[in-house]
């Protein structure tokens, strides 16, 4: 399986947004958000299967939870950061 | 003891917060700060907590902040509205909570409204007051010495109406009656958590429709590398370790009044202090009493207030007497001079407690 991250500017965001897409019957789960991708600071990000990451997208949107970024993680573990 | 001091704190609280509380601090450690299981275990009870919330006053989680009392909720409100010198207008029933704040910043006050019960009268100089120029309004939903519960939905829609920005005070209102902060169109709602809503002591509720200016900065949890304080709700105004056995419990009374429903709850006191007005009156007291009444009662008695509730006391009744941090209201009623005795029912109120109030209040009596 094909890991994504999305990541959120605190705890509360990443928190309603796990329940949401819980709700909605997509698999994920909170964690903090690796150093090097929130060059602000502290943050919670929400990993799941790349292949809901699109439609993962759209409910966060629809829910009116603010997202920061989304990346892949390529095969050699590398990110690579997605456009939604 | 027969408590009867509920506009102050609710005090015999469900089980289920005590509970809560304990559950929190065998179980929590700090939100928003870590990733380990009791560091996510803390933030999810303090999301639950906003969630309850945000159910019960019609909004986004987010918009819920945790403060510690409702004083620290008017003070980041009257904050964000009134400048130096700004016009703002007040009702005739406010707490110092909104009038110290206001005349510490030096702001041109006018006092609309003093009739008690009489939302004719609050309502025409609350609008004469808008009408002559206003940069925001601050006012109670339920006057705390009277219970008097103002007409904060038409005071809302005559605030929008001429474009003033307002907060509302709703330490005597929250889990008793309707607060909706959408149909409100309120930019900000203050009010504790240890009273109507049945949290525990130090815990408080800020609902906000606009961007808030931060009484406090500091550790967020969040954005660390920036100096500037995060522009985002919750956390712009959550600067510091959140008191989370205290929201804990909170969570848990937001979870009986949404289950009881606030309409139940209102009713309840609303019988006893009715039954409590009719004995009252009966004994000769002079005591306040009409329509549009919560379930908060004062009255005069026959001697100097605080030595009443002092016997009182001694019979095992809690009430509180004089002037209850509210020298306007009682400026509006007439009773500065005397104070009053404050009887305030709660989510538990009984006919016993009415019956032996009004039995050791007429033992008063015959005494004096």
């Amino acid at each position: 399986m094909k890991n994504c991250i999305i990541t959120f500017r605190s705890v509360t965001p990443a928190q309603r947004a796990e329940e949401v897409l819980r709700r909605a019957g997509v698999e994920c789960s909170i964690q903090r958000t690796p150093k090097w991708m929130e060059e602000k600071g502290c943050g919670y990000s929400l990993r799941l299967n790349c292949r809901d990451i699109m439609t993962s997208a759209a409910f966060l949107r629809q829910a009116g939870i603010h997202f920061r970024r989304a990346y892949t993680l390529r095969d050699d573990g590398t990110p690579e950061e997605l456009r939604l | 003891m027969i408590y009867l001091d509920n506009g102050a704190t609710s005090f015999h609280k469900p089980e289920t917060v005590y509970r809560a509380m304990r559950c929190a601090l065998d179980n929590c450690a700090n939100p928003g700060r870590g990733g380990y299981p009791a560091a996510m275990a803390a933030a999810k009870t303090v999301l639950r907590c906003r969630e309850r919330a945000a159910s019960l006053f019609h909004c986004m989680p987010e918009q819920v902040v945790m403060t510690s009392n409702c004083t620290h909720g008017l003070n980041i409100a009257i904050n964000t509205l009134v400048k130096p010198g700004s016009k703002v207008v007040i009702s005739g029933f406010e707490h110092n909570a909104v009038t110290r704040p206001l005349h510490a910043r030096k702001a041109q006050i006018t006092v609309a409204g003093r009739k008690l019960f009489c939302w004719e009268d609050t309502l025409e100089t609350f609008e004469n007051a808008l009408k002559k120029g206003a940069d925001a309004a601050v006012f109670t939903h339920v006057s705390n010495v009277f219970g008097y519960i103002l007409p904060v939905y038409e005071m809302a829609e005559l605030c929008r109406q001429y474009g003033v920005p307002f907060a509302i005070d709703a330490a005597q209102s929250a889990g008793m009656l309707p607060i909706d902060l959408q149909k409100l169109g309120a930019d900000f709602i203050a009010m504790p958590g240890h009273k109507g809503l049945l949290g525990p002591q130090g815990t408080g509720l800020l609902l906000c429709a606009r961007e808030p200016m931060p009484l406090l900065q500091g550790g967020t949890g969040s954005l660390s590398a920036l100096q500037d304080m995060p522009d985002f709700l919750p956390d712009s105004l959550e600067a510091g370790t959140l008191n989370v056995p205290g929201i804990a419990g909170l969570s848990a009374g937001l979870a009986y009044v949404l289950e009881q429903t606030p309409q139940r709850i209102l009713e309840r006191e609303c019988r006893e202090a009715r039954r409590c007005a009719d004995a009252l009156g009966k004994l000769g007291f002079c005591v306040f009493f009409g329509e549009n009444q919560s379930g908060t009662v004062s009255f005069v008695p026959n001697m100097d207030c605080e030595e009443a509730a002092r016997l009182l006391a001694e019979q095992g009744i809690g009430v509180r007497a004089g002037l209850h941090c509210a020298p306007l209201a009682h400026e509006s009623a007439g009773t500065l001079d005397t104070g009053t005795v404050r009887i305030s029912f709660g989510h538990d109120a009984a006919p016993w407690q009415t019956g032996m109030l009004a039995q050791e209040v007429e033992k008063l009596v015959r005494q004096s």
